[in-house]
């Protein structure tokens, strides 16, 4: 597939992130214009501190830019105020965050439900439990967080993000907290929920291994996107590190 | 350990203030009621002081009836007496002294001053005396029997101004006179903001009293003797025939302000016991916050513990902090209580009781013991959180604690059992005839049962109360619901003060409603007529006695009886006897005569309430002595017995009986039957027009009258729900105290709910609620424990005549309401704090 042919379900154009200025100024992000096509897995790599989930929580419309813009849906992100962007998260965004992904005093069923259940949305019924079912967490639904293991409470927290149907998942380091077994499966239910499903997803991650279950790679260093690359193997990934790393 | 604990402190700021404001209501609140009372005495000790600051020698009768309440009366000396002290050597001046009932009517037929509530109405002499305190201000002293001067503050009031026509009510009725000057005391426009009505020493007498008497003589010396040798010069040379006793202006000051310093005493006492009750409230919000601070540093301890800190040193750690917080709001409390004494003060003036200032009295007893008691009761209230503490074992370190489930033990589920079975138990031998004075440990059984399980049922009845929040509205519902019972233990520590306060309005309440229930069912049984006339004046003066007469000429009036009390003397004890007319009494007042009629009671006759004469034996055809207040004696036989005794105590005379002594009559209210066949509308404009002659008094309907009686209680309850106010407060804080620890706490959960797109007013509403029901499980369980605790209090006075429980039901509903208020007011800065917290900060946390 070309990035022609596919729609774009979010992206930024020019980019920037700034902290502090004059001459303490750090450029999280540096003049970054990226697409996210609708449909595809896309994982985002890069060493520590490049920037990588700066870019993630401002396309979210968790941060704002210092300059340029972020684009979801066709929309500007910048024009926004706090509670479009909380709509917006909510109906257009699904997220997976590394720890703590939870509410802990709602059961594995309320969490997944829980955008919904903000939006006073029952949701497309047939679809969440199609997701419940692609996930495996049809007998642990009544179960709070405190009461399943690390691969369960990300799968609840996969599920949550899907039910919505929202156009674009933002999963930062998914599998960063589980063993590499339990992070396999949570990755391949990733995977299918783009094959099977036709969801949007976004993943930051370190592991080559991870980043090889996507279609293609974004890597930044120093807030700039330096390489990219299209059907990958985790042999080709860490090939390429190397190479970026010296 | 040290340095760690004080980093500790400075590190966490804002938990520090929230754990010392706690500290600092809790203990302001004592400062600033005991800085008000001593300053409330010491304003009076010089008030009084000031009175007889120039009086030497102060002659009065020695005879005198001391009553219930503290009152007691005096009887008068002859006026003839102060030209005998004029000529004792060594005296410079002695001015005849009076201080009676007298009511100054305003310009538009009002009387000035509050009836019987507020400052007294008095009526004095206005002369030209060496030791005089009352100064003209304008116009002369009065000097001829039409004249009279009044002070400042009622000049004012009444827009008078000298030359004007003043009608005054005084005991032997009303009288107009010409206001010929304006008198100033001191330099206050009126002491005290009584209202005073100066004369001549004839007129006051004359008018004032009984023609030819006077309360006392003020005697100011020349100087060439002491002031003991005057007094007792001035003794020997009265006839011992006048029965008077001579004192010193420093005996009669310290005499007036002992009476003062007591009355003061019992309000100070009420003050601060209350202000105690406040703090011990505070006790259980310190108490949470260190809990919650200890949880939540939990992973902090087991960290310090891991490499190598021992159980003490932690325990020793959080126990440096809390000496360091209750010193710190021990006295910031005392500065604030301070400001709260002024507060008060402000807030009589804006009442126009004008108090001479004095700056505010901070006695360092005061001082000491706000800082001690605010450090020792900090102390105590983190020992458990503290030792706590010290137990969290190193490998806690390890773990995540976004959620505490701590299981209630099952020794807290016996022990709570076990102590409400206790209390119950008690409280059950009491009623089944034990002695009263059990009761109290009964009730604070129950209560440290129920605060004890509080942990145990916090859990189960959150969620139940939680349950319409969750059906209407929607997740955030379900989410408070699940807040508030979460934690079971914090819930519990944040609604026991709201119990606390709520059980003793409830039980409060429920006393007021069956002592106005009772008051009701007497009067209803009691009085019979159409309508009464009352004053509040009841101790300082009453209704004329001519008044009923008059109304009993009116054409529209089947009858109009007089019902009077005055104080005597019965085997030594001052007693209060009811004087009724019993040319009249029948059809307006019931007494439930026995086999009696009212015709029976003649001057020198009495009636005894039925259980009296039983218990002192003293059947019908015994003879009774008295003694009245003029001192003569009498005589008088048991005529008849009733049962009805609420109303007219134990004793019933004949009003004739006093009809010709020095005895002060007054009627405390006249009862009336209006004429068959005429109707209302006419009746009461003639008994309105009547009544409005003399100035005073008030004219009721029956209803209306019934409705007054019972209102009564309604002054009391207000003073005590105002003290109460204190403990709510703490109560009220106290929550916020822990919704915003809790929001501190839950920054990630709330971070990631509005990652996951919860609105900021959806936060709001999640707070919102969990204050709600947190605030409700106070309120419930208060009410159930006030309801109980009301009924036994009143089971308690029972032989206080209470005989019936009633259950304030609108009052209950509207406590509900007001904690429903309260919990949504807590909420709204911890609810704002929650949503300003910063999604990407809290998410990065780990
Ligand atoms: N609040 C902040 N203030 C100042 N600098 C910040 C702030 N947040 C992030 N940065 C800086 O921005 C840069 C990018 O950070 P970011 O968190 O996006 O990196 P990352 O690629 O996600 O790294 P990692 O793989 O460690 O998660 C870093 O240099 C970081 O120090
Ligand atoms: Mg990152």
């Amino acid at each position: 597939m070309t990035p022609q042919t596919l729609a774009v379900a979010a992206s930024t154009i020019s980019a920037s992130k700034i902290y502090g200025s004059g001459e303490d100024a750090v450029y999280a992000l540096n003049d970054v214009s990226v697409a996210f096509y609708e449909g595809q897995f896309t994982a985002i790599m890069g060493p520590s501190g490049s920037g990588k989930s700066t870019l993630m929580h401002c396309i979210a419309g968790l941060d704002e830019l210092t300059k340029g813009s972020a684009i979801i849906d066709g929309v500007d992100l910048s024009t926004m105020k706090d509670k479009g962007l909380t709509e917006l998260r909510r109906e257009k965004i699904g997220f997976v965050f590394q720890s703590f992904n939870l509410v802990p005093t709602l059961t594995a069923n309320e969490n997944i439900r829980l955008p919904l259940m903000l939006g006073n949305d029952k949701g497309d019924e047939a679809w969440i439990q199609n997701v419940i079912n692609t996930v495996h967490l049809q007998d642990r639904l009544t179960h709070r967080p405190s009461e399943l293991s690390g691969g369960q409470q990300q799968r609840v927290a996969v599920a949550r993000a899907l039910a919505s149907k929202p156009r674009i998942i933002f999963a930062d380091e998914p599998t960063g907290n589980l063993d590499s077994t339990t992070g396999a499966e949570i990755l391949s239910f990733m995977r299918k929920a783009v094959d099977e499903l036709g969801q949007t997803i976004v993943m930051v991650t370190h592991d080559p291994v991870a980043a090889a279950y996507a279609d293609r790679i974004i890597f930044l260093a120093d807030g700039k996107v330096v390489n990219e690359m299209t059907e990958p193997t985790a042999a080709k990934v860490l090939d390429l590190m190397k190479t970026l790393g010296n | 350990m040290f340095r760690i604990a004080l980093k500790g402190i400075v590190g966490r700021k804002a938990r520090l203030i929230l754990t010392s404001l706690a500290v600092i209501l809790g203990t302001s609140f004592l400062a600033g009621t005991s800085v008000f009372s001593d300053t409330l005495t010491r304003t009076f000790d010089n008030l009084f002081s000031d009175v007889f600051k120039n009086v030497d020698a102060y002659v009065r009768s020695s005879q005198v009836i001391e009553a219930d309440f503290g009152l007691e009366e005096r009887q008068r000396i002859s006026i003839d007496l102060v030209s005998v002290v004029e000529n004792v050597p060594g005296v410079r001046d002695a001015s005849p002294d009076v201080q009676a009932f007298a009511r100054i009517i305003g310009k538009d037929g009002k009387p000035l001053g509050s009836d019987g509530q507020g400052p007294p109405t008095f009526g004095s002499i206005g002369e030209e005396f060496a030791g005089a305190l009352w100064s003209v201000a304008e116009g002369k002293w009065a000097t001829a029997s039409n004249e009279v001067v009044i002070d400042e503050a009622s000049a004012k009031a009444g827009k008078y101004v000298v030359g004007d026509t003043v009608k005054v009510v005084a005991q032997s009725g009303s009288r107009e006179f010409t206001l010929v000057g304006i008198a100033s005391y001191g330099d206050v426009r009126s002491p005290g903001g009584a209202t005073f009505a100066l004369f001549d020493s004839a007129t006051a007498s004359e008018f004032l009293t009984k023609p030819g008497f006077i309360d006392a003589i003020l005697v100011s010396g020349d100087g060439s003797v002491s002031d003991t040798k005057l007094a007792a010069a001035i003794q020997a040379a009265l006839p011992t025939t006048a029965k008077t006793e001579t004192l010193t202006g420093a005996q009669i000051t310290l005499e007036t302000q002992d009476q003062i310093g007591s009355a003061l005493d019992f309000f100070g006492i009420l003050l601060q016991t209350f202000s105690f009750i406040a703090l011990g409230v505070g006790c259980f919000v310190i108490y949470n916050v260190f809990s919650i601070s200890a949880a939540q540093r939990q992973r902090e301890n087991a960290l310090l513990r891991a490499i190598g800190a021992s159980r003490k040193q932690v325990t020793r750690a959080m126990l440096i902090e809390s000496v360091a917080v209750g010193l710190v709001g021990s006295t910031i409390g005392l500065v604030a209580g301070i400001g709260l004494s002024k507060g008060l003060s402000a807030l009589l003036k804006a009442l126009n009781i004008d108090i001479p200032s004095g700056g505010l009295v901070v006695k360092q007893d005061t001082i000491f013991s706000t800082i001690v008691i605010g450090l020792v009761v900090t102390v105590l209230s983190a020992i458990l959180p503290a030792r706590r503490a010290g137990k969290v074992p190193p490998l806690a370190a390890m773990r995540a604690t976004a959620l505490e489930i701590a299981e209630p033990g099952r020794k807290r589920l016996y022990g709570g059992f076990l102590s409400i079975a206790l209390g119950v138990a008690i409280i059950s031998a009491v009623v089944a005839g034990a002695n009263n004075s059990y009761l109290g440990f009964g009730i604070l059984f129950v209560f440290i049962g129920t605060i004890v399980l509080g942990p145990i049922i916090a859990r189960p009845v959150a969620l139940f109360l939680g349950r319409p929040a969750a059906r209407f509205r929607g997740i955030t519902g379900v989410m408070a619901r699940q807040n508030s019972a979460r934690n079971p233990k914090r819930t519990s520590r944040t609604a026991s003060p709201v119990l606390i306060g709520v059980a003793l309005v409830t039980a409060v309440t429920a006393l007021a409603a069956s002592i106005k229930g009772q008051i009701n069912d007497v009067f209803t049984e009691q009085f019979k007529g159409d309508y009464a006339v009352t004053t509040n004046n009841q101790f300082t003066g009453g209704l004329s006695p001519s008044l009923a007469l008059d109304l009993n000429k009116l054409p529209e009036v089947d009858k109009a009886s007089g019902i009077g009390l005055i104080t005597v003397k019965l085997n030594n004890n001052g007693q209060y006897f009811t004087t009724i007319d019993p040319g009249t009494v029948e059809g307006v007042f019931d007494l439930g005569l026995i086999n009696a009629k009212y015709s029976d009671l003649t001057p020198n006759s009495i009636f005894l309430a039925e259980s009296y004469s039983l218990r002192k034996n003293l059947p019908i055809g015994s003879n009774v002595t008295i003694t009245l207040g003029d001192a003569t004696q009498r005589e008088l036989t048991v005529r008849g017995l009733y049962k009805f005794d609420e109303l007219a105590g134990n004793f019933v005379v004949n009003r004739a009986m006093i009809a010709n002594s020095a005895v002060v009559n007054f009627d405390i209210g006249v009862y009336i039957l209006a004429k068959n066949g005429v109707p209302d509308g006419e009746v009461q404009a003639a008994l309105d027009k009547a009544v409005k002659k003399y100035g005073q008094g008030e004219l009721l309907s029956k209803d209306e009258y019934i409705d007054k009686q019972s209102g009564q209680v309604n002054q009391l309850l207000g003073l005590i729900y105002g003290l109460l106010m204190l403990s709510i407060i703490i109560a009220f804080v106290g929550i916020i105290i822990t919704l915003l620890l809790s929001v501190f706490e839950r920054q990630r959960e709330l971070a990631l709910l509005r990652a996951v797109g919860m609105t900021r007013s959806q936060v709001r509403t999640t707070v919102r609620w969990e204050s709600v029901i947190t605030s409700l499980l106070g309120a419930v369980l208060g009410i159930i424990l006030g309801i109980g605790l009301g009924w036994v209090i009143v089971f308690a006075l029972k032989d206080q005549g209470l005989t019936s429980f009633k259950l304030p039901v609108v009052p209950t509903i509207v406590i509900m309401v007001m904690s429903f208020i309260v919990g949504l007011f807590a909420a709204i800065y911890p609810a704002w704090r929650a949503t300003r917290v910063n999604i990407l900060d809290a998410l990065n946390t780990n």
